[in-house]
């Protein structure tokens, strides 16, 4: 950097970005806070080691392979060619845009002055991916294995999320290109591939213990500590909202990026560089968050458990179009995703005899899926890219969005990457034994000897004070 | 009702004369939607007060007493 305006765009954009992880650590501590709080107390410790080690597994496997998969597999590969290299191949080498800066065995990971923009996106995608696996983690409380769920947090963490992102969420995926595919804030590239990727392990784990009868009937299992939930949801929600910042790009030239000779046009966009404004997608954001809870209290009857989640899965209806809609478009797609997903969630409980503790398939999987069918109507006709305009099945220009490619999309994302691959894996890990705790601990409680220790301490310490 | 169907012809002019509103409908849609907003809040007042209001009278019937509450609290 060697003129002063230049410097203070890139240090403005790393620091923007530096802001945005830290405002999303606090989805990781809502969702520990919520599905502690939607716990019995006999399960609370171990719930939430099971959700504080997502972190670093995830972690681990997203510095290895998990963000250069982002970065490799926009083409497919070998569905559309990248506009950059022309091929369908993996996208490798070059930079920004491919996978250079993501290969861990480069020196390029890692501090380096010529870059200040690697690290803060690079951690930005790994909270993304927290997330994701996250979740998954509140689905399948009370009864999972610590080592299955490490396993299945990686899946969806570093792999099967990081594939979605590429496909539909780089701005030269193939999803774009052939489908007009749009999902803005993550509607389906993160929502309604975790709900999809939580249903498909459920599906496999099967229910806690009592929570059917012996006639089929479920019984409810609330939360045992609302205020834990809430404060939870509440930090889920600012999360949030530092996730919205962190798909955009805050300050871009796009009259050079478009290839437009003597245009300048400054603006912030959304992940695929197409206009918007910080200000438009918070009014979005706030408008579809009351959306959802307006709708959430009127059908769950003033629930505070289902009500709170309501205005998540508002949000996360709305989020695929919320960088276009008009805030009173973006407050109606929430309510109307929130009503069909709390319908849906007890139907599928009733005939599947499906076991979701937290309600993440609901609020995540299916507002995320409707969100995306939603948009692909409202938003017919637009642009998904600013590089080209196509027609649909072209693959060498960008297609418009539409209905059929949004469904198509929401397809990909719920079923293909999420509940086929959850359900696969899942199978695997209990053919070997090793996907469900033993009945009788979780009868007992995962933390029962835990507590037994916590007395035996007690009275011993008691004891030496008489 | 998309109000741009392709960004370089949208944007291809100087940045002052960019169309600034983007959403759908766009300058013909911003009326209706206002009157929905409205009906939507009305609407849920009148339908939450009613079930509020149901809720309320039903358990005023069962003249529950002041520490009725206590063998209610869930604790396993």
């Amino acid at each position: 950097m060697t003129d002063q305006l230049g410097a203070l765009t890139t240090i403005f954009t790393e620091f923007y970005y530096w802001v945005t992880v830290v405002l999303m650590f606090l989805i990781h501590v809502g969702f520990c806070m919520y599905e502690v709080g939607a716990s019995r107390y006999k399960h609370h410790q171990h719930t939430l080691m099971k959700n504080t080690m997502l972190i670093p597994l995830v972690t681990v496997t997203w510095f290895l392979f998990g963000w250069w998969i982002y970065w490799a597999f926009p083409t497919g590969p070998g569905i559309a060619p990248s506009i950059m290299t022309e091929s369908t191949g993996l996208v490798l080498g070059g930079g920004f845009g491919g996978n250079d800066l993501a290969n861990p065995t480069n020196a390029l990971m890692a501090v380096n002055l010529n870059d200040h923009i690697m690290g803060v996106f690079w951690a930005a995608f790994l909270l993304f991916s927290w997330t994701a696996a996250s979740i998954v983690s509140g689905a399948i409380i009370e009864r999972i294995t610590t080592f299955a769920f490490g396993v299945l947090a990686i899946a969806i963490g570093s792999v099967f999320w990081s594939i979605d992102a590429s496909w539909g969420w780089h701005f030269d995926g193939w999803m774009l290109k052939i489908l007009g595919y749009h999902d803005a804030y993550a509607s389906g590239v993160i929502h309604a591939i975790a709900g999809g990727f939580a249903l498909g392990v459920l599906m496999v784990l099967g229910p806690r213990i009592g929570k059917f009868s012996s006639s089929g009937e479920p019984r409810n299992i609330g939360p045992r500590n609302p205020w834990l939930v809430t404060i939870g949801l509440f930090l889920i929600y600012t999360g949030f909202w530092g996730f919205y910042a962190a798909c955009n790009v805050p300050i871009y030239d796009l009259g050079p990026e478009y290839g437009m000779e003597g245009v300048t046009f400054w603006t912030a966009t959304n992940i695929y560089l197409t206009p918007t404004t910080l200000s438009g997608i918070t009014m979005n954001f706030l408008m579809s968050l009351s959306g959802g809870l307006l709708a959430g209290y009127v059908i769950a009857k003033g629930d505070p458990f289902w009500t709170y989640s309501s205005g998540l899965a508002g949000i996360i209806c709305a989020s695929a179009g919320n960088d276009l809609y008009h805030p009173i478009q973006a407050l109606i797609i929430g309510m109307i995703g929130v009503v069909i997903s709390y319908k849906l969630h007890y139907w599928v409980e009733r005939k599947f005899k499906i076991d979701d503790a937290v309600g993440a398939v609901a609020v995540h999987g299916y507002a995320g899926f409707i969100g995306l069918v939603i948009c692909g109507f409202v938003l017919n006709g637009y642009p998904s890219s600013g590089y080209s305009v196509g027609a649909m099945f072209d693959g060498t220009t960008y297609a418009t969005i539409n209905p059929l490619g949004q469904f198509i999309g929401a397809i990909i994302m719920f079923l293909v990457l999420g509940l086929i691959p959850g359900y696969i894996i899942a199978r695997v890990l209990n053919g070997m034994g090793k996907l469900r705790i033993p009945r009788e601990v979780e009868i007992a409680g995962l933390d029962y000897e835990m507590m037994e220790a916590a007395k035996d301490d007690e009275k011993a310490v008691s004891s030496a004070t008489r | 009702m998309a109000t741009v169907s392709n960004w370089i012809d949208h944007l291809n002019k100087p940045a002052e004369e960019v169309a600034g509103s983007v959403y759908p409908g766009a300058g013909s849609s911003e009326f209706i939607l206002v009157i929905l907003l409205i009906a939507v809040w009305i609407g849920w007042s009148v339908i939450t007060d009613k079930s509020e209001r149901e809720e309320l009278e039903r358990l005023s019937r069962k003249r529950h007493g002041a520490n009725d509450h206590k063998s209610n609290i869930t604790d396993w």
